[in-house]
């Protein structure tokens, strides 16, 4: 990093841009309820007037400009008005559009001007609130004399972009623009290979060699994390920046090039949460390459997450995706398998428990059935009557339509896209597989716990159990030990919760996928139950997408691959990765890395679907918990974002220190 | 043959080529007081006793009727922390051999091999010969102090494909003082090794003020005489699990040597 970058980088993890900012109390829901706007005007009232608000402001030495200078998004319908709409229509989550992932290069190859020729009334609007903006931009770099400023908001966002700086200011203004509109969980897609003609070309020319280009890129990178803190989600972090690398294209050829390479170092060197780095990968996958994912394992942010083509593509193309989308596949905002440009999945719209499926049979079935199977029938059964549940009660979705995300998106989108698949969470698969793995072991086949006894100890929050307790909780078999006894019901599990959305309709033509995530349900879908036979307490969590249970004695990283890489991940391709932790110390060396490189390698020949790794250091998230100050940079994974460990709360640092650590 | 181990590590990585699986076997001749696995030292099952977690039920107390309990007075099926652990499994070669195999089965070719490791594995050498036979389609490695009967550590090493050998302390009287045991048989096998024709690499443990002393590192330097040699930083929380044993660790203070 060059001595600009540093000082900037400095001036960011400071929060010192945070002067320029202030927030604004304007009452526009009252206002235009008064006037009786629709949502599509007061999308488009709200923001013309945002862009007329903010304020250009150029940092020093700052390359890729566009800074938030207000900080808040008004309400554009009051809370009664939104009552009523949530009445109506089946709202999900905040109403905006999210987890899109539109077609930035389309525009940046295209400019502002000409796109505006194919936009709606509304989209017309909102592209000249921008170029207004922009200009606001252009004269503020004349101001204070910065030449090559000038020279790029001369041509975009207006005309397209002539060369790699262009592109990525380009970029920043339109990703600037989803925020400020109102959308969030703006994902990135595959920037690789969309914004490698421009560098290419350049270097070509000379304009950049591998380290100027590496500069560029981390400041860059360096605004995905300027105006992070105001975007909405569930703790910061969570704002699905989310930038996929590598992969392959229609005809199957490895993609990975220069900019993807050099987008794994910037974002070593840059050491922050945003983007968040995705990886393609395949059997056909070098071992190199993921020695150098490796090294960025090493920093601690949880990147790269790994997703694997040869399992992923064939499992979209069999759920009705074309070929040519299905290799274009890029995630979410955590993990969730979408389509660039033309994609309308509503990828988190629910989640299934499975251990309440197991906690509802307990209850009410166990003691009436007299084998495992007949038992595990009555699990199997509540969880069809779960997943009709939920996919009957998804009715008429609305979204609030988003006028700059429509002229982005490759399709109409303010009723759906070309996909219009719902994306359904599978939380607690081992608590699940782990209870059921001890009921069948000590009720059904040693007979060596009675049912009565189970309840029992089980309502009673094993309080009066301490010896039961323990052998449900230490001793029974466990996922993640490469035991086929436990790993075949969990491979049932997903099997059954698969099966029953298989030939559902949504309410907008789409299907629903089953998947393996949890996203935050883990802590909320914990609180639903009591105890469970898996030895697991009252409120304690489940283990975060598809992972072992937190408190399981497991052998290793390779015996938790094993077991999780035996089920039939064709059929619930929603997304969900295993998460593997490993403690820093493994990556002292290049011996650790290149192994732990092996290791992943492993994991995709084998089959595996998603994988995220996290570095931890368990001493160091103990002292942040007592000593925030000192660790203000630390990063954790949390289940498909990063976060600084310091700003979390509670319940979030804690479930990670809880979470199991392999070490050397 | 019936041996004892401590412990079986997935993904070890400073054990050996590739992705290895390492057996840690129990019990050992010497008494290093630096020695960060004390678990190794004894050839009998321990109890390991976590106090951290320990919410004083006194469950354990009760009185149980399982076997493995008897010695040492307390239930260690009883605990809901699971503060309880026994150290040392009894396990004959056969079972050992199928267990180890499933994690090489895992990794297929990027499989590495097995690191017979401890304690010390040349301490109990029918069973790791037994083990090493029913292994012996594996890349296989030993860590070890070297200190064993001659014959016996040339057999075995004739069957392993690489060593690990520790060179600690070259004075033979401060190796009595600080490892409990002469180093002249260590000295005599690493003729033996260097002799073999077998792949091998020398460590020593830099012990503050006990290995890393000048003095010392020169003259391991003149024994090995060229041979690859691997110095390892002082392990800081080599003493973390004492307590828990009901041991001492000898070493008192701590030195961070990073």
């Amino acid at each position: 990093m060059v001595n600009y970058m540093n000082k900037l980088y400095d001036f960011i993890l400071d929060k010192e841009h945070h002067a320029y900012r202030h927030s604004v109390d304007w009452n526009l829901a009252d206002e235009y309820a008064q006037k009786g706007l629709s949502a599509i005007e007061r999308m488009s009232d709200r923001f013309e007037r945002l862009c007329d608000e903010e304020k250009a402001v150029i940092l020093d030495g700052e390359q890729i400009v566009f800074l938030r200078t207000v900080g808040n998004l008004p309400a554009i319908f009051t809370d009664k008005e939104w009552e009523e709409i949530n009445s109506k229509y089946y709202i999900h989550e905040l109403g905006f559009m999210s987890n899109l992932s539109p077609n930035y290069y389309d525009t940046i190859a295209t400019g502002l001007l000409k796109k505006k020729e194919t936009a709606d009334e509304y989209g017309k609007k909102a592209i000249d609130n921008i170029i207004k903006l922009s200009d606001k931009y252009l004269e503020e770099a004349k101001k204070q004399g910065r030449e090559d400023l000038v020279e790029v908001l001369t041509q975009v966002p207006r005309y397209p972009a002539r060369n790699f700086r262009e592109a990525l200011q380009f970029f920043r203004i339109l990703h600037f623009s989803l925020w400020l509109e109102g959308n969030y969980h703006n994902t990135v897609a595959r920037f690789d290979r969309y914004m490698y003609p421009y560098l290419k070309a350049d270097m070509e020319k000379g304009i950049y060699t591998e380290e100027t280009a590496l500069e560029l890129i981390e400041d860059f990178f360096l605004s995905f994390n300027k105006d992070s803190d105001i975007y909405v989600g569930v703790q910061q972090g969570d704002n699905g920046q989310s930038m996929m690398l590598g992969g392959c294209d229609e005809d199957g050829n490895d993609v990975y090039n220069l900019l993807s390479e050099l987008c794994l170092k910037a974002s070593c060197n840059n050491k922050m949460i945003d983007p968040k780095i995705n990886l393609r990968v395949s059997k056909n996958t070098p071992a190199e390459r993921y020695t150098e994912a490796t090294k960025l394992t090493k920093v601690g942010l949880g990147f790269p997450q790994y997703s694997n083509d040869d399992v992923v593509i064939p499992a979209l193309e069999s759920m009705g995706y074309s070929h040519k989308d299905a290799v274009n596949y890029t995630v979410a905002a955590c993990w969730e398998f979408i389509i660039p440009n033309v994609g309308a999945d509503i990828a988190n719209i629910s989640a299934l428990s499975y251990p309440k499926a197991v906690d509802v049979a307990v209850h009410d079935s166990l003691k009436k059935t007299d084998s495992y199977d007949e038992f595990f029938g009555a699990v199997r059964a509540e969880i069809e009557k779960e997943c009709n549940n939920i996919c009957e009660n998804i009715k008429d979705v609305w979204f609030i339509p988003s006028p700059f995300m429509n002229v982005l998106m490759d399709c109409d989108i303010y009723n759906g896209g070309k996909y219009n698949n719902f994306g359904i969470h599978g939380t607690g698969i081992a608590t699940a597989a782990d209870s059921l793995a001890a009921i069948k072991k000590y009720v059904f086949e040693e007979k060596s716990i009675s049912k009565e006894e189970l309840i029992k100890a089980i309502d009673e929050n094993f309080e009066n159990t301490p010896e039961l307790l323990h052998k449900l909780r230490f001793e029974a078999p466990k996922l993640g030990n490469n035991d086929d006894f436990v790993d075949s019901i969990a491979t049932e599990l997903l099997d059954t919760f698969a099966g029953a959305l298989k030939g559902k309709t949504n309410c907008r033509g789409g299907i629903f996928r089953a998947g393996t995530g949890s996203a935050m349900y883990y802590l909320w879908h914990a609180n639903e139950i009591g105890a469970s036979a898996d030895g697991r307490r009252e409120k304690e969590p489940f283990g975060t997408n598809y992972s072992v249970s937190l408190f399981a004695r497991v052998k290793g990283p390779v015996s938790v691959i094993a077991s999780m890489t035996k089920q039939h991940f064709e059929n619930a391709m929603n997304g969900g990765p295993l998460t593997l932790e490993f403690h820093q110390s493994i990556f002292a060396d290049d011996d650790g890395i290149e192994k732990v490189g092996l290791l992943v390698k492993n994991f995709i020949d084998r089959g595996g679907h998603q994988l995220q790794l996290n570095t931890v250091n368990l001493d160091r998230m103990l002292d942040a918990q007592k000593h925030p100050e000192n660790h203000r940079q630390l990063v954790v994974r949390i289940w498909g974002w990063s976060a600084y460990f310091v700003e979390l709360d509670k319940e979030y640092q804690d479930h990670v220190i809880a979470r199991q650590a392999y070490t050397v | 043959m019936i041996g004892t181990i401590f412990d079986i590590k997935e993904m070890a990585v400073h054990d050996g080529p590739g992705i290895r699986t390492t057996v840690f076997f129990k019990g050992c001749p010497l008494r290093c007081r630096w020695c960060h696995n004390p678990e190794g030292l004894s050839f009998e099952p321990q109890l390991m006793y976590k106090d951290a977690r320990c919410i004083d039920c006194k469950s354990c107390q009760k009185k149980c009727e399982h076997e493995e309990c008897k010695p040492f007075g307390r239930c260690i099926h009883a605990c809901p922390e699971n503060c309880l652990e026994i150290a040392g499994r009894r396990v004959t070669a056969k079972e050992l051999a199928t267990e180890l195999k499933k994690s090489a089965d895992v990794l297929g070719k990027d499989f590495g091999g097995f690191t017979f490791s401890g304690g010390e594995p040349l301490a109990q050498p029918e069973f790791l010969l037994e083990l090493i036979g029913e292994l012996k389609d594996y890349h296989l490695c030993i860590e070890t102090s070297g200190f064993c009967d001659s014959k016996i550590f040339k057999t075995i090493i004739d069957k392993l494909d690489f060593i690990i050998m520790d060179i600690k302390i070259a004075n033979d009287e401060l190796h009595k003082k600080y490892t409990g045991v002469s180093n002249e048989t260590i000295l005599d096998n690493l003729n033996i090794l260097k002799e073999s024709g077998k792949a091998f690499i020398i460590r020593t443990p830099l012990i503050p003020d006990i290995t890393d002393t000048k003095e010392n590192l020169d003259k391991i330097e003149k024994i090995i005489v060229g041979s690859t040699w691997e110095k390892l930083p002082y392990n800081a929380a080599a003493g973390a699990k004492y307590k828990s044993l009901g041991i001492e660790y000898q070493i008192d203070w701590r030195r961070n040597d990073n």
